[in-house]
């Protein structure tokens, strides 16, 4: 091994060291500092996953839904809406959708229903997501009641649970046959909950809905490119609050560590006139207080990321989950998948580790220039 | 030979609180002698040894180690004969507080990137020959004013100079730490190191451990000669 890098493990040796003489001020520094990364890598964990798994939920969704409204309400469309609109060049396909909402009063949890499009569910049966599964204690073959518009229950077996690929996708999600999805919403034949639309060329999406709106002046098209953008708004503007919350912790903070690095005591002072007069270069100091940042600052950015990615993955993320959610919340509990980004934390550790690394070595800087003869008197 | 050439040194040039601490002193100091820099507080002494110890650089003038000028060497060059060449033991110790004797001892060698468990036994050694290998892993803090007077000489021979720099070294010693100092140094002299120390403690200055006594008045040398 050279003796540059022996040199250098051995200022790290000795800066270890330093620091673990002040264990109650490096401490409460380190505890204050992974607390902050926490929140910061928190948040951005949790709503880089949402837009990822929102991103997910409408890759498959169809290009553009047509709902009915009269008076500016929601109405069922009728299925012969679709053959009106085979007429607009560049759409692909037309299908109606059969869905809508169910609130498990018992569970506190709202399930959404389904009608499969390409696949077919028995009738007698439903298909489940993971999260009812998990929520309700049920599995394959158990029958489950469900209240009807009418008040009364009715019966279904569970058939599948479904994969859950995205946990945002089909942890809350009921599939059910046309007939037994009809009879207990009472959605007569010939309606549908909407119409779902693919066109081949994305940029004629506004073109098509332009066109809807012009043919069916009672339909209102909503194009998956601004469901998508409503999310993305949605979810900055929710993590924007929490960072706004956090703002005034971020300046404590760095109003604390500017003040702990850049205010050196006097007894740090007077160790680095000691280590220049028995023999230490001014960049051996500097060296040191390198280590010093690095070390302090890497430790908090790991724990706090760690600790952090446990809280948003495998905990649900739950101090902060009821403000990023909202409303969601109402839905059966769910994991978010994994998804972190690299540039995500690259920036966080450029902002947290640099920074701190600088203000250490600057004040040091200014004592080390000085001729270590100081300590003599 | 150490040899210094008419050396100034002003501190606070052109401030109201300009001061001379060295007026153009001119000296020779032969190698594997003890030298005593004897004066009052103030005279310069430890200014002087500062100079000679390539701590600071002279106002004007020129110092020759060796015939090696090393007034003008670059800030690097100077810490390098700085550490290799000088051993310094420092008035109040200056021992570094929360770290062990062992670690204090060690520290001035970690910049030369040796390997570690060389040097590690080599501190050990420095430290049994002066009576403390039970004592390496105290705190320095935790060491009596003995100890610490001997981990301090342990760390300023840990890179094997051949000059001893002490400033004022028995000056928080009682006459018995004094005299066990004076033994110690004894022993450096015979192994043929050069020592100077300034001192204003006639128990020093009196001793056989000196040489040469340079005495030093207002930033002059006042009287200068070799004893008999």
């Amino acid at each position: 091994m050279s003796r540059s890098i022996e040199r250098q493990l051995h200022l790290i040796d000795f800066t270890v060291g330093s620091i673990l003489r002040r264990k109650g001020k490096n401490g409460a520094l380190l505890l204050v500092y992974t607390l902050v990364i926490f929140v910061l890598a928190s948040v951005l964990f949790f709503t880089r996953s949402l837009r990822t798994e929102v991103a997910a939920v409408l890759k498959n969704s169809p290009d553009i839904i047509v709902q009915r409204t009269l008076t500016g309400r929601y109405q069922f469309i009728p299925v012969r809406y679709a053959d009106s609109l085979r007429s607009i060049r560049g759409i692909a396909s037309i299908a109606p959708r059969l869905w809508g909402y169910y609130y498990d009063g018992g569970f506190g949890a709202n399930y959404t229903l389904m009608v499969p499009t390409i696949d077919t569910v028995q009738s007698g049966t439903i298909d489940i997501g993971s999260g009812i599964a998990k929520l309700r204690k049920i599995g394959i073959g158990d029958i489950v009641p469900l209240i009807g518009y009418d008040g009364n229950p009715q019966t279904f077996t569970v058939a599948h649970i479904l994969a859950d690929e995205s946990a945002l996708v089909s942890a809350d999600l009921i599939l059910m046959s046309e007939a037994d999805y009809r009879v207990f919403s009472r959605i007569p034949e010939g309606y549908a909950t909407d119409l779902i639309l693919t066109a081949r060329n994305p940029r004629e999406f506004p073109t098509i809905a332009e066109k809807i709106t012009r043919l069916l002046p009672d339909t209102r098209p909503i194009v998956k490119n601004e469901i998508l953008r409503t999310y993305d708004a949605v979810f900055s503007w929710r993590a924007g609050i929490i960072m706004l919350l956090f703002t005034v912790v971020i300046l404590a903070f760095f109003i604390f560590s500017f003040d702990k690095a850049t205010g050196l005591s006097a007894e740090e002072r007077k160790e680095i006139g000691i280590l220049k007069a028995i023999g230490w270069e001014t960049g051996d100091v500097l060296a040191m207080k390198f280590w010093e940042g690095i070390a302090i600052s890497l430790v908090a950015f790991f724990l706090g990321a760690i600790i952090a990615y446990a809280h948003v993955f495998f905990g649900g993320g739950f101090l902060f989950a009821p403000i990023l959610k909202g409303w969601s919340t109402l839905y059966p509990s769910f994991t978010l998948a994994a998804h972190v980004n690299a540039g995500d934390l690259f920036a966080l550790f450029f902002l947290s580790v640099v920074p701190y690394t600088i203000a250490t070595i600057a004040p040091a800087w200014r004592v080390a220039v000085i001729d270590p003869d100081a300590v003599m008197r | 030979m150490i040899d210094i050439r008419n050396v100034s040194k002003v501190f606070n040039t052109g401030r109201p609180n300009e001061f001379t601490a060295i007026a153009g002193i001119s000296l020779h100091l032969s190698l594997q002698e003890t030298t005593v820099l004897k004066g009052p507080s103030g005279s310069g002494k430890t200014t002087l040894l500062s100079l000679i110890g390539c701590m600071t650089r002279p106002t004007s003038g020129r110092i020759f180690i060796d015939n090696r000028e090393i007034t003008s060497l670059p800030e690097r060059f100077l810490t390098g004969i700085r550490r290799t060449t000088f051993g310094f033991i420092f008035q109040r110790f200056n021992l570094l507080r929360g770290f062990t004797a062992l670690e204090n001892v060690m520290a001035p060698a970690l910049p030369e990137g040796e390997k570690y468990a060389p040097l590690k036994k080599r501190a050990i050694d420095i430290l049994g020959m002066l009576d403390l290998d039970h004592r390496y892993d105290a705190k320095a803090e935790w060491l009596s004013g003995g100890e610490a007077q001997r981990v301090a000489i342990a760390r300023a021979l840990i890179n094997n100079p051949s000059i001893i720099i002490a400033d004022e070294p028995t000056a928080h010693l009682d006459g018995k730490l004094s005299g066990e100092f004076l033994s110690i140094m004894e022993i450096l002299k015979g192994e043929g190191k050069t020592i100077i120390i300034a001192s204003h403690d006639p128990l020093v200055y009196e001793s056989t451990l000196a040489d040469r006594i340079v005495e030093i008045r207002h930033g002059e040398i006042g009287g200068d000669g070799a004893l008999p």
